[in-house]
């Protein structure tokens, strides 16, 4: 199931949507005017985020959804992406660029959205899941 | 993201396109990946120059294919990687892991 409406995109707990979330958030983005390298940065960004709220936050529960909210105003491009699940503690991902992570296939998503993104803000809220939020400033 | 391959002196070049981003087809290029290894084919070059992005399940199948092939006695070298890519494989030191080279050409003779 991907759901999309206005600024807002709702999918299952199922990789076989994370296309059809970039297909919104590009088309999204490119009214906004925002510049293509600009539009990569964030649909890497936000494609991170949905692979670990489906892999990791709703565990591939396909009853659980994942729920991308996108923002654009005063030169700043703003996504959340929010989860149905447990949460987690960001400061206990290990560092992907040590020495002893380096070749390891997995770990890396959460540090590229930070490199890539001007903010990242972490949420819990009490009725349950995650909400990440990243903010990119935006130089045409 | 679609899929092609071919063979030139005895090395598998692999050349994705579109985005590698999660989901089906990021499966199949992991998957296209141990085959090759199962099927003996232990030098492979990945022409990314039709890559517009990846993220970390790109990386990640990189990475994968890389050290399932060097423990196999094979290796696993990049072409004409993008300017986006390179960010990527800089910002993860990953750059430090892989052979990268300028044209497929290059990479294909570097097994010779």
């Amino acid at each position: 199931m991907a759901k999309s409406s206005g600024d807002d995109i709702t999918i299952s707990s199922s990789l076989d949507h994370i296309a059809a979330v970039d297909e919104f958030l590009e088309e999204w983005l490119r009214r906004q005017n925002i510049p293509e390298d600009t539009i990569a940065d964030l649909a890497i960004a936000v494609t991170e985020l949905v692979n670990n709220a489906i892999k990791h936050g709703n565990k591939g529960n396909l009853a659980k959804k994942v729920t991308v909210s996108l923002h654009f105003a005063n030169g700043v491009a703003q996504a959340t992406v929010g989860d149905e699940g447990e949460g987690f503690d960001p400061e206990s991902i290990p560092n992907p660029i040590a020495e002893e992570n380096l070749l390891k296939a997995i770990g890396r998503g959460i540090f590229i959205v930070k490199s890539l993104m001007d903010k990242v803000e972490f949420a819990f809220p009490a009725t349950g899941g995650t909400r990440i939020t990243i903010t990119k400033k935006v130089v045409n | 993201m679609k899929l092609t391959s071919r063979e030139e002196k005895g090395v598998e070049i692999l050349e994705p396109k579109g985005k590698i981003m999660g989901g089906p087809d990021a499966t199949m290029l992991h998957d296209y990946l141990h085959d090759l290894i199962n099927q003996n084919k232990k030098k492979v070059v990945i022409d990314l120059s039709k890559v517009e992005w990846m993220n970390s399940t790109g990386l990640g199948i990189l990475i994968s294919g890389l050290t399932t092939l060097r423990n196999n006695g094979g290796e696993l070298k990049l072409a004409m990687i993008t300017e986006k890519i390179e960010s990527l494989l800089t910002i993860t030191k990953l750059i430090t892991v892989f052979e990268n080279y300028d044209t497929v050409e290059d990479a294909v003779a570097s097994f010779q």
